[in-house]
């Protein structure tokens, strides 16, 4: 598996397009930090542009580089290797150059104008979502045959995940705002990794009124180490159900 | 002892039966040229052997271990696709790295000949990216035979090579055979199937028709190109007639 790893990422160091998501990362990241004069509202700004670009990114780049690799895989799989190998391989590779992008594009800029707690609890959410995306790009790669229809399922993956999700949660506790719905809310909003991810990062600027009713609900339930330790841990399921699914079925599938 | 035998192997996609009782033994030291109408089977018989698909029904048996989830009989391939797609980022040199590595090939292991025949050498240093088709194809068919495999698998090999590439690689294939190995090679091309095949095996509508040596179909169709001879002998059989197993 490392084998297969290692010449994906050599392939992937050098690819436009890994390159060009570093620099739009950096210049943005930086062009927030020098347009605001405040450093929290600039962490603020960032994160929201993190957690909605950092997981279509992943997404849609995931789909596209396991579609171009589709014939050189089926040439890997011809070799005396595993297929689990094969694909655990190419999610590894996939999501640490994207992870490597990440962290250059706005660990850097971070680390200059905003190091400490909050700027750490960005990086550690970004970093998440950019492996669990990857994970679900790679999932929806290998069940496709058809390119176009995979793209077009991540792209409807991302949107109800940052924009429908949290819209049907917030009509949920209106709709039930006279009875007790928090209990259920909460493990609601775990199902959703973008949702968690902004819980980290919000929890940690400690400014509930921005975040919505999701959030407030959150703040009272999680607002605590115990609460960031499940959130991560839900992160962590996110990635490795959908790479199971992934590897299980490029295990069977026939190529 | 046989090196690939197929057993009552049938593949199906849904309801269509794209392979159906396809038995047959192919040996060391032969060429088999695999030809058939466009959807006749023929790629899903080849990927059923390789491992890329598995077989709805039946068996297949490679060099004494039957095909399986597990890898490890598939050292033993070479394998030659018809489109040959690689990194685009990586170096002709890095790409030979890699499959050395996953073959756990060691210095001095490989087989280089084909190789220089091919004018890889000059490539070593380009990246994928700058290959050209046919320069794509000039790699791929060194990976095929670079780890001395007893089982050669080429799916239209000489399809976008130049004229003298094309018979360097023929030429290749005919000493692999003479050092023992099974080929198994698909052609439209009849020219080459009747130069090189020690038997021709047809497939139409995911049935092996028959598997014969190109010298019994011309003389039975009093015919000296099997170009024009493949297509009367074809005519003379019975729908479900299948000879030669």
């Amino acid at each position: 598996m490392w084998k297969v790893c290692k010449y994906t990422l050599l392939d992937l160091a050098r690819n436009r397009f890994a390159m060009g998501y570093t620099i739009l990362l950096f210049a943005v990241s930086t062009g927030m930090f020098m347009i605001e004069g405040d450093n929290t509202k600039a962490l603020i700004t960032l994160s929201q542009v993190v957690l909605a670009l950092t997981p279509l990114l992943a997404l849609v780049f995931t789909i596209i580089y396991f579609y171009n690799q589709y014939e050189f895989t089926v040439l890997l799989a011809v070799q005396p290797i595993g297929r689990r190998s094969i694909v655990l391989a190419q999610f590894l590779a996939v999501s640490s150059a994207l992870l490597a992008a990440f962290m250059l594009g706005v660990g850097l800029p971070v680390l200059a104008w905003a190091p400490g707690a909050v700027g750490a609890t960005l990086l550690v959410s970004g970093a998440a979502l950019t492996t669990v995306f990857c994970a679900v790009g790679a999932w929806i790669a290998v069940t496709q045959r058809d390119r176009a229809r995979a793209v077009g399922i991540g792209l409807v993956t991302w949107v109800f995940l940052v924009l429908v999700y949290d819209s049907l949660l917030l009509w949920l506790m209106f709709a039930f705002s006279d009875r007790p719905i928090e209990p259920l809310i909460v493990p609601l909003a775990a199902l959703n990794p973008i949702d968690l991810s902004r819980m980290l990062i919000m929890l940690r600027i400690d400014l509930a009124a921005l975040l919505g009713y999701t959030g407030a609900v959150y703040h009272q339930f999680f607002g605590s180490t115990g609460g960031m330790v499940v959130s991560l841990l839900a992160l962590m399921l996110w990635t490795a159900l959908p790479c199971w699914w992934a590897v299980r079925a490029f295990a069977r599938k026939d190529l | 002892m046989d090196r690939i035998i197929f057993e009552g192997l049938g593949k199906r996609y849904g309801r269509q039966w794209a392979l159906r009782g396809v038995n047959a033994r192919f040996v060391p030291g032969e060429v088999v040229m695999v030809i058939g109408p466009n959807g006749s089977g023929k790629t899903t018989l080849i990927k059923c052997l390789l491992g890329l698909v598995r077989a709805t029904e039946g068996a297949i048996t490679v060099n004494g271990t039957a095909v399986s989830s597990d890898p490890a009989y598939r050292a033993a391939i070479g394998y030659m696709p018809q489109l040959a797609e690689f990194p685009k980022e990586l170096t002709v040199e890095q790409l030979l790295r890699m499959m050395n590595d996953i073959r756990g090939a060691r210095t001095g292991s490989t087989d280089e000949r084909l190789f220089a025949e091919l004018g890889v050498e000059s490539l070593l240093d380009k990246r994928v990216s700058a290959l050209s088709g046919g320069m794509r194809q000039k790699v791929s068919a060194v990976l095929a035979f670079r780890y001395r495999p007893n089982i050669l698998v080429l799916d239209e090999p000489t399809a976008g090579l130049d004229p003298v590439s094309a018979g360097r690689l023929l030429d290749a294939v005919l000493r692999a055979r003479r050092e023992g190995a099974t080929v198994l090679i698909t052609s439209h091309i009849m020219e080459e199937v009747q130069r090189l095949g020690d038997r021709v095996a047809y497939l139409q509508d995911g049935r092996l028709r028959f598997t014969l040596a190109p010298e019994t179909i011309t003389s039975a169709t009093g015919e000296s190109a099997l170009s024009q001879a493949l297509p009367k002998y074809i005519s003379q059989l019975a729908p479900h007639d299948v000879e030669g197993l």
